[in-house]
């Protein structure tokens, strides 16, 4: 991933790694969600709707199939009548308005007899390994209602109301890599469509919300008879899905270190290569102008009700007039002009609006960046190996590069280990608690890598700097994974939140919106410190009308000349 | 039934815990269980042996005296510690045979001393009183062991990978096995409490919005 032309260097882990500035990332060029269409249309993959068997209750099944070059993947959609005291998006919920699998191949009807008798169910059920997600999804009950009232009637939905929900449905958790019996990554690993991050997962969400487009306008039908409109394509294609995303996502960024350094040091490579451009050309200076302009119509529909995010946006919105007027002062051609925005980013604008300029001056850039998509897998299986001929003394100073800055931090203070992440043996929810007012502490997960890597600094001490650290670790297992983790960041220097994870302000939506944006996510609508709900798709093309020319900036709405 | 290798993984993991291990050697029984069942091997049956034996509480008695000699225990020897030592401390055995004396579930040691020498490219032969197994790391070449202790196992470099074990992608572990590891993985989940499930999570119980 180094390369001649790079000369400015990546930003440094110490700086990006910290809660707040992760909790204020954007999606790119590199989001997940865009790399999948982008593949989809420039293999000319096909889609079919073998099944659509939905009753006039809006009960029933359908199977939608995308083919691509050598493989075929069909989500197999479950339809339910849901009572209204049963909608919640919690982990603990036990029925949804539908579910889903995401099928490896096209299913038989025994494929989909075996699965309506367990997809539904969800964690309850058991997929097998022909299925490589497993998930559900809730409609959003106030825009469901209009959209269909409207069809039915012979209307249109109003936009506005769409623009501000942006989505029918929310899924409530997309399982994947072997979850419940699904598949493991390492089955689709190798295959070229899926080898980059969540693929699947991002396939299965893209067919769900064409499933829920056709049930809209079937439930509208079924109410409205021969009055009812169509849904216009223009409106429906700003109808996203909603995801809402609760603790569960937090430990796995905490949990894959290798795999997000990869995400964040892919991405600080491509900005890295852009600033380091000396000369842009015109027509790159107005692809960035046209995606900036666009990009503020979709924070214009962005809102939040969480005073976190309320403050945040009104910083945005700030950040955006100033871009602008630098816009209007400023040429983007000559003298490292990319650098130079992202250098007057860091002095004139909050951590959104910098990691909003971060983002967008990759887009001009596809042929410099689109590749190091493929950087993004976790393809070292051995990293988890430790190497206990290591001396003590290089652990040390390995602690001290990753957590230098928690070495002096009073750990015992109860404002700095507030927190204690743990599992509810209700549905193995993840949760959040208070160590020093509930009885948790003794079921604490190890979420608090830094405090972990002091704890071993500590013990380190007394220890020969030349003696072999697996020395150490047979007298000391308890600090088996800190040292583990210390060793990961040699190949993954971005791999280690710099911030501590169990100190009483900690907001775990940092971590989620983190992921989220690398899925591609927009429209970040925390509902508590703990919980987010995001859109994803929207504005994207439907598969019948996904080619090349859309497959890739539909994120950003077009502007009305 | 038929399980995902991150199903037996990430279950091993929580049963080790569960039983009383550091989360280093927890994730040492994780990695090591999806291996022996990668190999066609019952690993969660082999886990759930030791864990019943119950040496978490007192793995001092578990462990090796003295490091410069054949390795024994007071007790029985545990082989997720001893066997992670074997993946850290590769050197110890690679000039010269390594003795281990009374080793409780031995099957154990195979993954762990297959992660050193898949490191290093290596091969290593795991003779368990008088049972050869073979490994590359990746591969392994071992006939169908049921095994609860061992009196003598040497771990060697070199060897000959004969026929090897068909990889499998699935495991379908012994039941009553299973159920011991999802029993002692059930200790790592904190009881929920009313005020857990409002708060812990940061959700309300209802979405109709």
């Amino acid at each position: 991933m180094t390369d001649s032309r790079s000369h400015i260097a990546r930003r440094d882990p110490a700086t990006v790694m910290r809660l707040s500035r992760l909790g204020s990332l954007h999606q790119c060029r590199l989001s997940f969600m865009r790399q999948l269409t982008r593949r989809m249309a420039n293999e000319g993959w096909t889609f079919s709707r073998p099944v659509f068997n939905i009753d006039d209750a809006g009960v029933g099944h359908a199977v939608y199939s995308a083919h691509g070059p050598e493989r075929a993947y069909s989500l197999v959609a479950f339809a339910h009548d849901l009572p209204p005291e049963q909608r919640s998006d919690r982990v603990i919920a036990e029925a949804w308005d539908a579910t889903f699998t995401l099928f490896d191949g096209v299913p038989t009807n025994e494929d989909i007899d075996r699965l309506s008798q367990n997809v539904p169910l969800q964690e309850a059920g058991r997929v097998s390994e022909s299925e490589l997600s497993l998930s559900r999804a809730n409609r959003s009950v106030r825009l469901w209602a209009h959209v269909v009232d409207r069809l039915a009637t012979g209307q249109q939905p109003d936009l506005e109301q769409i623009y501000k929900v942006g989505y029918l449905m929310r899924t409530t958790a997309v399982y994947g890599s072997g979850k419940f019996g699904a598949a493991d990554r390492e089955k689709t690993g190798n295959r070229p469509e899926t080898n980059a991050p969540f693929q699947t997962e991002m396939l299965s969400v893209y067919l769900t919300r064409t499933f829920v487009r056709d049930l809209v306008q079937h439930m509208a039908q079924v109410k409205g008879g021969d009055a009812t409109a169509k849904l216009d394509a223009d409106i429906a294609r700003w109808l996203g899905i909603g995801n809402s995303t609760g603790l569960g996502m937090a430990p796995f960024i905490v949990n894959h270190p290798i795999l997000f350094n990869n995400w964040i040091m892919v991405r600080e490579e491509a900005i890295s290569r852009v600033r380091s451009i000396e000369t842009a050309s015109a027509e790159e200076d107005r692809a960035f102008r046209e995606i900036f302009e666009r990009s503020k119509l979709s924070m214009s529909w962005w809102h939040s009700e969480h005073p976190v995010q309320i403050k945040k946006l009104a910083a945005l919105n700030a950040d955006l007039s100033s871009i602008s007027t630098y816009l209007s002062q400023e040429k983007l051609q000559h003298d490292y002009p990319w650098d130079r925005l992202v250098r007057w980013s860091e002095t004139a604008l909050s951590q959104e609006g910098q990691e909003l300029v971060a983002s967008l001056i990759l887009e001009p850039y596809g042929d410099l960046v689109d590749g190091l998509s493929s950087c993004m897998a976790d393809s070292n299986s051995g990293a988890h190996v430790i190497n206990g001929a290591m001396p003590v003394t290089e652990v040390r100073s390995l602690f001290d590069q990753s957590f230098g800055w928690a070495m002096d931090l009073d750990w015992t203070a109860p404002e700095n280990c507030a927190r204690a992440w743990y599992v509810s043996e209700e549905k193995l929810e993840p949760r959040l608690g208070e160590r020093f007012k509930e009885p948790i502490a003794e079921y604490e997960q190890p979420l608090a890598p830094a405090r972990d890597a002091v704890r071993a600094q500590k013990a380190l001490a007394e220890w020969d700097g030349e003696a072999l650290i697996a020395e150490f670790l047979l007298r000391h297992p308890e600090h088996r994974h800190a040292v583990r983790r210390a060793q990961m960041a040699t190949v993954a220097p971005y791999g280690e939140i710099h911030d501590n994870t169990i100190s009483a302000d900690v907001l775990p939506i940092d971590m989620l919106r983190a992921k989220l944006s690398f899925f591609g996510a927009t429209h970040f609508d925390p509902r508590s410190d703990r919980w987010v709900r995001i859109c994803m798709y929207s504005g994207a093309p439907y598969p019948e009308d996904l080619i090349r020319e859309n497959a890739d900036l539909w994120v950003y709405p077009e502007v009305q000349k | 039934m038929s399980f995902s290798l991150n199903e037996v993984e990430a279950t091993a993991k929580r049963a080790a815990r569960g039983a009383g291990y550091a989360w280093g050697i927890a994730e040492e029984a994780g990695k090591a269980t999806r291996w022996l069942c990668a190999q066609g091997l019952d690993g969660p049956a082999e886990l759930a042996k030791l864990l019943d034996m119950g040496f978490a509480g007192s793995l001092d008695q578990h462990m090796p005296q003295d490091l410069t000699a054949d390795w024994v225990g007071e007790k029985d020897l545990c082989p997720l510690t001893c066997g992670a030592a074997l993946s850290d401390y590769a050197k110890k055995w690679q000039a010269d045979p390594l003795h281990l004396r009374r080793v409780a579930v031995p099957l154990l040691l195979l993954p762990l001393v297959a992660n050193a020498v898949k490191c290093q490219n290596a091969v290593a032969t795991i003779t368990t009183d008088g049972i050869n197994a073979v490994t590359d790391g990746t591969h392994l070449s071992c006939s169908d062991v049921d095994m609860s202790r061992a009196d003598h196992v040497t771990v060697s470099t070199g060897g000959t990978l004969e026929t090897t074990r068909p990889k499998q992608t699935r495991a379908t572990p012994d039941p009553a096995s299973w159920d011991v590891l999802t029993n002692f993985a059930f200790r790592t989940y904190a009881p929920a409490t009313e005020q857990s499930r409002l708060l812990g999570a940061g959700a309300g119980l209802s979405d109709n919005d």
